[in-house]
């Protein structure tokens, strides 16, 4: 999934400036009134501005924020284990030759505007994104059909096996449901109809609204208003939720969570997210093509430093993508920094006075931030880093044109080891840059795209991974932790990996 | 007046077709391609080249032009790329926050720099001067994000007297909307104030320096008179000048302000437009900051004639 937060560089300068000025306390200031009792209005402050409301159109992790919220899928990712669990659909089973699934779907659900749900909603939301070949669309590429033989059943037809079907149509809210019709008869960008528990009230430049939907099939919401602001500087949200003005942030810079949770106002938390970060280097330049040198960046490297510059020691060094607390996380870090080693490898493989490009994007700031580790550490085994910030655009364009030595970026978001692995590792691969192409990696990651048997396909991917990380096809550097942080009025709320914000279940006092 | 009106409007509207063949050539030059900003890192042949021909840009550059210009002259600038909206909707809707916060701001600047100017222009090398001198040099050189932050920690965290950071229209709640814009008018009133403050001292000195100014004195006008109708008078032309052209400026967005601020103003849409390779919002953006310019520059012309009455003739 290609999620955007955004972030800049200016905002992460100030917030490092005013650190140290700002030690909290002062006085509360109420939210208008709003806010006491039971119900009330729950007011978030999110970074950015929604682009638009189209679930399947937009990228933006902004409006995720909110039509998390409003929306649902056939299953969701369990916040505990990220495995999969029922929301529209109840039930679901797998033909003996993987070829067809059948989803048995709830019959109590209604949405927002009063109508119905059924099994034709669902074919009329798959077909769209398939159809009109919207950003989701390569998930559904082995689908063949999707037929609604009853009101409640919905049956997805498959040309070849696809054991990650649940991944593809419920980790996030990009493959949300609309009722059939739903693109025709509404503009989507600006107007929703969902069944989530809360429906779109209304939007401005400075805020959306939402309000509890009293028809939720499921339990709540516990408040009557959700109201979502845009501040993109950290320093006006944190002062904003310490005057009360705001009740839930996920604007807080890491260098700031340990004075917060010291000062007692406010609720700081962080679990470690699914999203990884990492660099890649060029296979198409010499002398990247080398496996030798290739190792030697590898073994030259401070992981932890790099861990520490990118967010304060909350991230995780982690040598392979996926996060620890994933059922398909394999534990494989073959290397450990030895500067000596590092030399003589590139003494082997005839390199001398290498001076290796680094592209990084003032969009992530912490790319520029690791950027600095890395330099400093080839710097020690004669490797001459030259970084090239970059305005992401650009940096896209010269990621798409193969013109680059080495860059480094994250992957978000992503729940299933297909989403980690395929498409960036796969000799044809659209997400393969970097130029990597290994016909045993391809097989492998092909036979486990297919492998209907969970622990088969962990094993699968746990080769497919080790191959990977050997080649340093990507050098896997860190998973970032998630930190979000509210008042002492918000309770019910639970911090997810996969960085949803879900507000059904939360309370005011 | 007519005839200068008239002649002053075909003018503008010459300039205007100028920007956009400028903008519209400058942001095709620019390197970042809109539809893999759009689609983010998770790139797909197919639907990227679903999303090209959805936003039109498989047509050549020139015919992209004619179409816009097309429409622009019926009033449509077009649908955003990133937000799939108007992009008259969006621009409507930032309007009233940035033609709040820049007017709230141009009221504090005059408010600091006319006094002060004045004062420090009567008793030059006075004390008084001095710390006026100090006082505006400073406001140039303290960086406006830096203020907005201190502003903030200091009426809002500490003590708790304004709102930390947002917008409310005047129409929802008026006090509210006073309430909110303090701050971030008073920040950027400042840094302006500052500026024109040695415009109105400089001109003030001149002024008084005239010979018309003597002789008003020399006949035994009152030192009020003296001052009110001639120096004032005659050094308001040139400061009438510079507020308007910081008026143009603040119209067309303080970004770093409103980003502090959270203040959704034009600033920060242009901003997401260039980051985001949006072209027709940019488009229409860049276009409605001409507009402004040309407005404000008018407006400044027809207040020389009220400020001299020579120049209306």
């Amino acid at each position: 999934m290609n999620r955007t937060p955004r972030a800049s560089a200016l905002a992460a300068t100030v917030a490092l400036l005013v650190a140290a000025a700002c030690s909290g306390g002062g006085d509360d200031v109420p939210v208008d009134g709003e806010g006491a009792g039971s119900g009330g209005t729950f007011v978030a402050a999110i970074s950015a501005q929604p682009d638009q409301l189209d679930p399947h159109q937009t990228t933006a992790y902004a409006s995720f924020q909110v039509l998390e919220n409003v929306y649902d899928t056939l299953v969701v990712p369990d916040p505990d284990d990220l495995t999969f669990e029922p929301s529209l659909a109840t039930d679901w089973e797998t033909s003996e030759d993987g070829l067809t699934w059948t989803f048995t779907l709830r019959d109590d659900v209604t949405f927002h505007d009063g109508s119905e749900f059924d099994s034709a909603d669902v074919v009329y939301t798959f077909r769209r994104i398939i159809d009109e070949e919207l950003q989701n669309a390569y998930r559904f590429a082995t689908v063949e059909d999707i037929r609604a033989p009853d009101a409640t059943t919905v049956e997805f037809v498959l040309s070849e096996p696809t054991p990650n079907l649940l991944d593809h149509v419920g980790s996030y809210k990009g493959v949300a449901i609309l009722p059939e019709g739903a693109a025709e008869e509404l503009d989507l960008a600006t107007e929703a109809n969902g069944t989530g528990p809360f429906q779109l009230e209304g939007m401005s430049a400075d805020s959306i609204t939402l309000t509890a939907f009293d028809d939720y099939w499921g339990e709540g919401p516990g408040v009557d208003e959700v109201r979502f602001r845009f501040i993109s500087e950290p320093t006006t949200a944190l002062t904003a939720l310490q005057t009360g003005e705001v009740h839930w942030t996920d604007n807080v810079p890491a260098q700031r969570v340990e004075e917060l949770q010291g000062s007692g106002d406010v609720t700081v938390e962080t679990v470690p997210s699914v999203d990884y970060w990492y660099m890649a280097v060029n296979f198409a330049k010499p002398p990247f093509d080398q496996a030798e040198v290739r190792e030697a960046i590898a073994l030259a490297l401070d992981r932890e430093a790099i861990a520490d510059a990118a967010q304060f020691g909350l991230a995780r060094v982690n040598q392979t993508a996926i996060p620890e607390e994933s059922f398909w996380y394999h534990d494989y870090a073959p290397y450990e920094r030895d500067v000596d080693a590092a030399r003589d490898l590139l003494a082997e493989a005839g390199v001398e006075d290498l001076t290796m490009g680094l592209m990084v994007t003032d969009e992530y700031p912490e790319t520029v931030e690791v950027a600095q580790v890395i330099a400093a550490n080839l710097e020690e085994v004669g490797i001459t880093v030259d970084i090239q910030t970059e305005q992401f655009s650009t940096w896209l364009d010269r990621q798409g044109a193969g013109d680059f030595d080495a860059f480094l970026l994250g992957w978000l978001g992503n729940l299933d080891p297909y989403g980690y692995y395929h498409s960036q590792h796969v000799c044809e691969g659209e997400n393969n840059y970097q130029g990597y192409c290994d016909p045993e990696t391809d097989e492998l990651l092909e036979r486990a795209a297919t492998e209907a048997d969970e622990d088969a396909r962990k094993e699968l991917y746990d080769e497919a991974a080790e191959r990977i990380v050997d080649a340093n096809s990507y050098i896997y550097l860190y998973n970032p932790s998630v930190v979000q942080a509210w008042t002492d009025e918000v309770s019910g709320y639970e911090l997810r990996p996969d960085r949803a914000i879900n507000l059904e279940t939360v309370t005011l006092s | 007046m007519t005839r200068y009106l008239l002649r002053r409007v075909g003018q503008s509207v010459v300039v205007l077709f100028g920007v956009s063949v400028a903008v519209f050539s400058i942001i095709h030059l620019v390197p970042g391609d809109p539809v893999r900003l759009a689609l983010g890192t998770r790139f797909d042949q197919r639907t990227y080249d679903a999303l090209v021909a959805r936003a039109g840009l498989d047509d050549p550059v020139l015919v992209q032009y004619v179409n816009w210009l097309g429409n622009a002259l019926t009033g449509d600038l077009g649908v955003s790329f990133r937000s799939g909206r108007p992009v008259t909707e969006l621009i409507l809707e930032r309007l009233p926050a940035t033609l709040s916060l820049a007017f709230g701001a141009i009221v504090v600047a005059l408010l600091i720099a006319v006094p002060l100017g004045l004062v420090s222009a009567l008793r030059p090398r006075s004390a008084v001067d001095y710390v006026a001198t100090f006082v505006s040099q400073a406001g140039i050189s303290i960086p406006d994000f830096w203020l907005a932050i201190v502003a903030i920690l200091v009426f809002s965290l500490t003590l708790g007297w304004l709102p930390s950071s947002g917008y409310v229209g005047l129409t929802e709640d008026p006090v509210e909307w006073a309430r909110h814009l303090v701050l971030p008018a008073v920040v950027v009133g400042t840094v302006s104030g500052a500026v024109l403050t040695r415009f109105v001292r400089s001109s003030a000195l001149e002024a008084l320096g005239e010979d018309y100014t003597r002789t008003a004195r020399a006949k035994g006008l009152p030192r009020r008179v003296v001052i009110g109708r001639h120096v004032l008078r005659n050094a308001l032309v040139p400061v009438v000048t510079v507020t308007g052209i910081q008026l143009a400026y603040l119209l067309s967005g303080v970004v770093i302000v409103e980003v502090v601020f959270a203040w959704q103003g034009l600033g920060q849409l242009a901003l997401q437009a260039v980051e985001t390779r949006d072209y027709p919002l940019l488009q229409g953006a860049v276009l409605l900051f001409a507009v402004f310019f040309l407005v404000v520059n008018l407006v400044v012309d027809l207040l020389y004639a009220v400020v001299d009455p020579r120049i209306a003739r």
